[in-house]
């Protein structure tokens, strides 16, 4: 229908469309100005939305709605729709107005005139009036449609003519695709000529003609190719025998390049040179690899990395060492064997017999030598076994305690005056029950090893010696040893004479410590642990299983050594030294061994202790052997262990001395501060308590002061073993000194009890030093302790009045007041630090707290639910609730508007009606009055 | 549609106790009863023990109820802090000058107003003293520059980072209120101005400023208000500028110096700790 009227419009007169358009422009302004620009300002439309908080850098989009505005838009377009639908409600046909550009708003009505006349425009052109005869004018187009092909005019129609909304642009491209459409049809009939079908051998001979010409232009091709190639070769060749080029390259490339050019020349053109040319190269690639070919060569082949020798295992190591030291033993006994054999006679027997021994076993010799054959050994083994078993089953330990008696025991004979070997000597004959086996062997090495200081050893040897004959098997003797017969005799002045030049380096672990005895028989000290080492080395634990329970053996025996020549007078210090460090690595060795042996002997210095102590009348400080061994002790078992099964007993052994032993003379003094000093060093690391110490440090302190009796206010110290007078004598300095000398303990042990060094002035001033030396090492060891300033306390006001003395070196004085204040400065520390004991103690409890719930970038809006599909349904529900009330609101705002306009209508009908009756009334009215007044005035007239 | 500020402000349901912590230290003690027999208790079957530890003559063996005393507490108003949201970019954020110099200017600001880390340090410094730790805090109040008026509790731990108390910051200014983890309880909220309609009336009010001339030391001044007045701390965290409120009773200085806020209040609760004989 639409379409119909369009067509009829457009149909109609020229004259007919300009008054439409006046008639349409009349109308067109007048409806702009009524929609887009309001009339009347409203002034409810002017109020902006307000807002709550001014949020920087948020667009202003929202601030853009008026509400009142949008309010009379809505109503606009309920007049638009709503009003409109009223309005048909009651009607049962409807005008719809669908002329072109009608309904759009925006356009103006000449812009709707230029539509028409495109649509119009297009409606020519269409392909159906392509076979129309134009007459030339326009008017005629519908009639000869109407003639020709009207169905199919009709179609195109259809499908041309856009709908209403359709816009300009659309019809533009219509208008295109139109036009276009001609000239593809041309093209498209010339390529039909062109594709017309050949016949079957048109195209075979085509194919073939191509193919033939193909060929040609190949062979073409490739003639043109070789003569180029011959062109520029000819021009190679001119150019290599050129100078130019020739000083340009270096010699042996200009060869190369020449043999190049010979090369190819000849392959190019003779074949009968080629046998000549060949040589010719072969010549020049013989001369051709250069410097930097070889190199490249040689650095292809050479080898990038090595391995390098993996680190050795220390049994490789000590396997190493033994081979090396049997290849040096077998060179000494090289060298030993043939200036012997050359120059002694007498002795050449002995030496005979000890290569012999080697090879041929005689009965006689076999525990005496020393050997290094497996099955020489074996068999010695078999007779030291004994020997040594025998020993086990009395104690596994070689104890030497009891080598000091026994040596006094030989001593007294000698008419040696010791004052340790007096008080020792006492308690010999009731050890003597005890240790029986200890004393057959040191008895012996006692002796000998004192002979071989005394370098007198014929006489005694024999006298001592004689009646161990009778026990030759239970003795072990070795080649150096003092045997018993002339024949051992012999050979010890072989062995000497060996020895002093060259000590064998390989060297069988001893089996007893006369062995050991013996091997060390002329050495000085340097050879000593030479002779230690070279043993121990060759029988290296690593080197086999066996060797473990021989270094044991061995390391009891080195133990035993050192307590001997500890004991010794004078004391060998030097040798203690160096003694040291064998026994240290092999304690590491074999720890567990070590701490055993250790054990074995502070228990057994502590019984022996225990009975000394009984007896008042003997001094029981320990002796200056059992002070080393505690120091060498100290020294190699951990002093940091609060609990060490080897230290502690040490530690309890050492305290227990210092609160047992009477001090009755100066060198128990010394004594009791070495202990002491030894004490602090192992306290250091563990911070054990040595309350021991620490009193018998007051005591000496104590007495030095001069006081009669302890201070009062601890009488718990005890103190009843000394006698404060007494030792205040030792103590107390006479005349004023300034002379000090630090206390010597190898010096001190070496004197004996009634040394006047003892009662010089500067002697007590030394062991003062010590004293306030050991005790400023407590104050600082024990400074974290609790109990300090009970603990130390004492000591200051001693340490204040013994700085007061007159006789008091001024060395020793400052010392006292340093470590008095010291003393003071910490016990006022821990004072500060002591806070009164609180009942119910209870750590002040702080409110709880809450933590605040928040999410990282939050962003208004989005729901922080953790369960999505929770969030999915509660966004969905509020947006159907959104949805529902807006769509609430729409129907409210409808219904309103309906209402407003039933309202309007209702009152204009109201007002009409109220008006016709008004009229009605005021007509009978004028009827009443004219008919009450008796017929007067117009009326009347009229009708007259 | 924003709902009006009064809405919120009347939607109270329940009156805040800020002594909850007491109670929570209660049901802790009755749990114990069952566990310690010498914990003091009303019931007749402890008595007998409760009997062996009055031998002791003088000396309290049950401890003081701590509801029994109420102790005054203490209240801190942050004036003129600087906490503003702004659309960055696309999302919000909490302006400071650190990051958003550039936008400020962009926007004529000036950034060295803009800095919420001043109200950080002066919060952690009440949180952490040993009055709040103690309970002796009651409430602190933050005004801003923009006229918002924050309540925080005082059991609210604090995130001690700047970035998430900056987060906390911007959620509370957006949602207007931030619960308790786990809980319903709202820790921070804003609230309806003006502060005073909050503070108690038998209260001892103190402004601080530096520009103020009568300099005392915190601790002689404090001395002199009785003991069981709330005492109410007015203090800015503003960078530049001082406070200017009408509800002081005193406008203090406790130094020559200008201090930073947080130093200011950690003198404040030093003095008041020491005052009040806390931990």
């Amino acid at each position: 229908m639409a379409k119909l009227s369009n067509l009829s419009s457009s149909n109609n007169d020229k004259k007919d469309k300009k008054s439409k358009k006046k008639k349409k422009k009349s109308a067109g302004p007048k409806a702009l100005s009524m929609k887009v620009s309001a009339p009347k300002a409203n002034p409810f439309e002017s109020i902006w939305s307000r807002r709550k908080f001014d949020v920087l850098g948020k667009k202003r989009k929202g601030e853009e709605r008026r509400i009142g505005l949008a309010r009379s838009l809505a109503i606009e377009k309920r007049k638009k729709t709503l009003l409109r639908e009223y309005e048909q409600s009651g009607k049962s046909t409807e005008f719809s107005d669908k002329r072109i550009g009608e309904q759009d708003e925006e356009l103006g009505e000449f812009d709707k005139a230029i539509l028409r006349s495109q649509r119009e425009r297009k409606l020519k052109l269409s392909k159906s009036s392509k076979f129309n005869l134009s007459d030339g004018e326009d008017d005629d187009y519908f009639g000869s449609n109407s003639l020709g092909a009207l169905p199919a005019n009709d179609d195109f129609v259809d499908e041309v003519i856009p709908d209403d909304d359709d816009d300009a642009e659309a019809a533009e491209t219509k208008k295109g695709a139109y036009h276009g459409a001609p000239y593809q049809q041309k093209g498209g009939l010339l390529e039909g000529e062109e594709n017309k079908r050949k016949s079957k051998k048109e195209v075979m001979d085509e194919i073939i003609a191509k193919s033939k010409f193909f060929k040609a232009q190949k062979a073409k091709d490739k003639e043109e190719n070789e003569q180029l190639i011959e062109d520029l070769d000819k021009k190679f060749e001119s150019l290599v025998q050129s100078e130019a080029l020739l000083s340009l390259t270096s010699s042996g490339n200009a060869n190369a390049l020449k043999a190049l050019v010979q090369k190819s020349i000849p392959n190019e053109h003779s074949k009968k040179d080629n046998l000549l040319a060949a040589g010719k190269t072969e010549n020049f690639n013989q001369e051709k690899p250069d410097a930097f070919d070889k190199l490249v060569k040689e650095m292809a082949m050479e080898i990038r990395a090595r391995p390098s020798d993996r680190t050795k295992t220390p049994e490789e190591i000590a396997q190493e060492e033994r081979e090396r030291l049997e290849q040096l033993e077998e060179e000494r006994q090289k060298r030993m064997l043939a200036p012997d054999n050359s120059s002694d006679d007498e002795d050449g027997d002995a030496e005979n017999a000890s290569v012999q021994k080697r090879k041929f076993v005689s009965g006689d010799d076999l525990g005496d030598s020393f050997t290094l054959d497996d099955d020489e050994r074996n068999h010695k083994k078999g007779w030291v076994d004994e020997i040594f078993e025998r020993k086990d089953a009395d104690g596994t330990e070689s104890e030497d305690d009891d080598s000091a008696e026994d040596t006094d025991s030989s001593d007294d004979v000698g008419g040696d005056s010791d004052d340790e070997s007096e008080e020792d000597d006492k308690t010999h004959g009731r050890k003597h029950s005890l240790k029986d086996w200890e004393q057959s062997d040191d008895d012996i090495l006692d002796s000998n090893s004192e002979e071989d200081d005394e370098a007198s050893k014929e006489d005694k040897e024999l006298d001592e010696n004689h009646p161990k004959k009778a026990n030759k098997g239970a003795i072990v003797k070795s080649s150096k040893s003092e045997g018993s017969s002339e024949d051992a005799k012999k050979l010890e002045k072989n062995t000497k004479r060996e020895n002093k030049p060259e000590l064998p380096y390989i060297i069988e672990a001893p089996e007893s410590f006369d062995q050991f005895l013996s091997l060390l028989a002329d050495c000085s000290d340097s050879d000593v642990i030479l002779v230690i080492d070279r043993i121990r080395a060759s029988n290296a634990i690593q080197l086999t299983e066996k060797n473990l329970e021989k270094m044991q053996r061995f390391y009891g025996i080195l133990l035993q050594y050192f307590a001997v020549s500890a004991n010794k007078k004078p004391l060998n210090v030097e040798l203690l030294n160096l003694l040291l460090k064998p026994l240290m690595e092999m304690s590491r060795q074999i720890p567990f061994y070590a701490a055993t042996c250790a054990r074995t002997r502070i228990s057994h210095t502590h019984q022996q202790f225990c009975v000394d102590n009984k007896n008042p009348e003997n001094s029981s400080w320990p002796s200056s052997k059992i002070l080393i061994l505690l120091r060498l002790w100290s020294m190699i078992f951990p002093c940091s262990d609060y609990h060490h099964a080897v230290i502690t007993p040490a530690i309890l052994l050492m305290c227990e001395y210092l609160m047992r032993c009477p001090i009755v003379t100066g060198r128990d003094i010394a004594i009791g501060s070495f202990l002491c000093s030894l004490l602090l060093y192992v306290a250091k690391q563990s911070l054990k308590f040595c309350p021991e110490a620490i009193n018998f440090l007051l005591t000496l302190l104590i007495a030095a002061a001069g006081r009669r009796s302890l201070p009062s206010q601890n009488p718990q110290q005890i103190c009843n073993l000394v006698d404060l007078q007494a030792l205040g004598q030792l103590l107390r300095i006479q005349n004023p000194t300034n002379e000090i000398t630090p206390l010597d303990f190898f010096f001190m042990m070496n004197l004996t009890e009634h040394s006047s060094i003892f009662s010089s002035d500067s002697y007590r001033a030394g062991v003062l030093l010590t004293v306030i030396e050991t005790l400023d090492g407590f104050v600082n060891v024990y400074g974290q302790l609790k109990s300090f300033p009970e603990i130390f306390m004492p000591f200051s006001t001693i340490l204040h009045e013994l700085a007061l003395q007159e006789n008091m070196p001024d060395v020793l004085r400052d010392k006292f007041r340093k470590v008095a204040e010291a003393i003071e400065a910490k016990t006022e520390e821990f004072y500060m630090g002591r806070q009164p004991l609180r009942m119910r103690k209870q750590k002040a409890v702080p409110i709880k707290l809450l933590n605040p719930k928040f999410e990282e970038n939050f962003v208004k809006g989005r729901d922080y639910d953790p369960d999505r599909e929770r969030v999915e349904k509660r966004k969905l529900q509020k947006l159907l609730k959104r949805e529902a009330k807006g769509a609430a609101r729409e129907l409210r705002k409808d219904n309103h508007f309906l209402f407003d306009v039933k309202a309007r209508d209702k009152a204009l009908q109201e007002e009409e009606r109220a008006e016709r009756y008004k009229k009605a009334s005021a007509f009978l009215q004028q009827q009443e009055h004219a008919f009450k007044s008796g017929q007067l005035g117009k009326g009347r007239k009229r009708r007259k | 549609m924003v709902r009006p500020f009064a809405a919120k402000g009347k939607k109270r349901k329940k009156t805040e106790r800020y002594d909850r912590d007491d109670d929570g230290e209660e049901s802790i003690a009755s749990a114990k009863k069952a566990m310690v027999e010498n914990e003091p208790d009303e019931q007749p079957e402890n008595e007998a023990a409760e009997e062996n530890f009055h031998e002791l003559e003088g000396i309290p063996i049950v401890p003081k109820d701590p509801k029994s005393d109420s102790k005054a507490g203490v209240i801190f108003v942050l004036e003129r802090a600087s906490l503003e949201v702004a659309k960055v970019g696309k999302n919000y954020q909490l302006l400071n000058s650190d990051d958003h110099s550039n936008f400020l200017r962009r926007n004529n600001r000036n950034p060295g107003d803009y800095r919420p880390d001043i109200l950080h340090q002066a919060l952690l410094a009440i949180f952490d003293s040993r009055i709040a730790k103690a309970g002796r805090l009651k409430v602190v109040y933050v005004k801003t520059e923009k006229g918002l008026l924050i309540e925080i509790k005082p059991y609210v731990r604090l995130p001690r980072t700047q970035k998430r108390f900056y987060g906390v910051m911007l959620q509370l200014l957006q949602k207007l209120s931030i619960t308790a983890a786990g809980k319903r309880e709202k820790l921070f909220r804003v609230i309806k101005n003006p502060v005073t309609q909050y503070l108690p009336s038998n209260s001892r009010k103190m402004g601080f400023s530096h520009s103020s001339d009568k300099l005392v030391k915190v601790r002689t001044y404090l001395d002199a208000v009785e003991d069981d007045v709330d005492l109410v701390f007015v203090v800015g965290a503003m960078a530049h500028g001082k406070i200017e409120t009408g509800y002081t009773d005193d406008l203090l200085a406790i130094s020559e110096y200008p201090l930073s806020a947080s130093c200011c209040i950690a003198d404040i609760c030093k003095d008041l700790a020491d005052k009040w004989n806390v931990g």
